[in-house]
């Protein structure tokens, strides 16, 4: 007689926000073997970039792969295409580039926090947490003018320059946000119940970080250093106070943890931006078509983005490659479900912050 | 428990966190990314807001005689602004606004209607060249 069953969680589940599906082999409660299936949301970016649209307009069009890393992902075609043109951006630029990057980190991670929290069962936490996010999401509205399609990055610079009142806006919400985030902390800290769902619950370890390549906050909570921020020489990010963030228990308060913390470096990094902005120009004009092969590596909010950008000196594109951070995680992934119970599932599933229209695009 | 039970009882006479949105306006930031608008006395008619929108929502109809007619469809648009920035005049010919377009209904013909009107563009431009091949190749003859 079989002694296992088959549970199967998604395509569409309760607890999911987007179609992935994992299918569970348990012994009793136990999950002893799993299976992943994502691509059920496939829309073919990769060929219209480069069938449809010349290389000055795929920055917009890849910035909508994604609604939560808008910026990262236009951000890393715009490097790679500004590698080919053989252009460098001036302080000016990369400042307000990593502004915007900072604060869509800081978003994302809300998010997370809010769904790992709603997953677990505590669900006034995360209207709390979606709340305070609307101040982040404020910010960069003011900023780009756009709520979530917020083009700001184009080809040679940025389109937009912060004024004053910018500024004292940045400071005024980031004041509050470090407040909210501050009791946040607390609250992940010393809440009994938040302890039993989150404490000692999909543990990944070292070593099996190492061998799976686990990437981003996954990683980080597990104890490996892994940034693309520090590995890459793309941007000044020593300048304004970038700090490692890890820890070592590799559990789901640890990843919670890891992303409460690089909120918090996050805050101050991007107010050192707004208070330290170098002068200069926003939009610079580039020449030329570009030519030769790019390869980009970008933090995104969830590990590494990669972008492989070919072009034969055309206006349109030979090749677009992405390879988003969740497609790179789901070994990992895979691995911190065996041996759990399948009750945590969803919010263990919760705390890699999966984002399946990035990885199916 | 006395201290959650206290939080709930303040929280009954806090106000509403929510915003009361159909009945109260949202107040859009300053600077906000609104419609495209367009002024045809000043226009040169390049065509380089045309070449350069990423969704194509600028078309230029180009009859027989007289001047090209400009059309734009507001709920393709994506408002990046990047024709305001490729534009010869910004400012006087086309520039961006801060006003929000509101939501398409069927009269609008927001897909149907523009679809319609692509393919009359391109059907125009090929008209156009027919036309202006045949009077060279008639002057010629006549010469």
């Amino acid at each position: 007689m079989k002694k296992t069953i088959q549970i199967p969680l998604g395509s569409q589940h309760i607890s999911l926000l987007e179609p992935i599906r994992f299918k569970f082999e348990c012994e009793n409660e136990k999950i002893i073997g799993v299976d992943a299936d994502v691509g059920f949301v496939h829309r073919g970016v990769e060929l219209a970039c480069t069938r449809s649209f010349e290389f000055k307009q795929v920055g917009y069009v890849v910035a909508r792969v994604c609604g939560l890393c808008a910026i990262t992902h236009s951000l890393s075609y715009t490097l790679a295409a500004e590698k080919l043109l053989g252009y460098e951006a001036n302080d000016r630029i990369k400042y307000l580039r990593m502004l915007m990057v900072e604060l869509d980190r800081i978003h994302s991670h809300m998010l997370c926090l809010a769904h790992t929290a709603e997953n677990a069962g505590f669900e006034a936490l995360f209207m709390q947490i979606m709340a305070d996010r609307e101040l982040v999401m404020d910010l960069q509205e003011a900023i780009s003018g756009n709520r979530v399609q917020f083009d700001f990055i184009a080809i040679g610079g940025v389109n937009r320059d912060l004024t004053p009142e910018l500024t004292a806006l940045i400071h005024k919400n980031l004041t509050l946000l470090s407040e909210k985030i501050d009791a946040l902390i607390g609250l992940f800290n010393n809440n009994w119940s938040l302890s039993l769902k989150y404490k000692g619950v999909g543990v990944l370890r070292l070593e099996d970080a190492y061998t799976y390549n686990a990437l981003g906050p996954l990683a980080r909570a597990a104890g490996l250093a892994t940034d693309v921020r520090v590995e890459t020489s793309d941007f000044p990010y020593e300048d304004i106070g970038y700090t490692m963030i890890l820890e070592s228990t590799g559990d789901i308060h640890a990843r919670n943890f890891v992303r409460l913390r690089e909120i918090v470096n996050s805050i101050a990094m991007c107010r050192n931006i707004a208070d330290n902005l170098p002068a200069g120009e926003i939009l610079e004009k580039t020449k030329g078509k570009p030519k030769g092969e790019a390869v980009v590596r970008v933090e995104a909010p969830r590990g590494e983005l990669f972008y492989l950008v070919r072009g034969n000196g055309g206006n349109m594109l030979e090749r677009v490659r992405i390879k988003t951070p969740t497609f790179s995680g789901i070994p990992a992934m895979m691995e911190v479900f065996k041996s759990s119970e399948y009750a945590d599932a969803p919010a263990i599933l919760a705390s890699f912050d999966p984002c399946m229209s990035c990885t199916a695009k | 428990m006395f201290k959650s039970m206290f939080t709930a009882l303040i929280n009954l006479f806090k106000p509403v966190h929510t915003v009361n949105y159909p009945a109260e306006d949202i107040v859009l930031p300053k600077g906000y990314r609104g419609l495209i608008e367009y002024d045809k006395e000043s226009c040169i008619f390049c065509d380089k807001c045309e070449k350069v929108c990423p969704p194509g929502a600028i078309l230029f109809y180009q009859p027989l005689e007289g001047e090209k007619e400009y059309r734009y469809n507001p709920w393709l648009c994506i408002y990046c602004g990047e024709c305001v920035r490729a534009c010869p005049k910004p400012e006087e010919a086309l520039w961006q606004s801060e006003t929000k377009q509101h939501s398409a209904v069927k009269e609008d013909g927001a897909n149907e209607g523009w679809f319609v009107y692509e393919e009359a563009c391109k059907q125009s431009r090929e008209d156009f060249k027919a036309a202006k091949q045949a009077s060279k190749t008639q002057n010629k003859s006549e010469e």
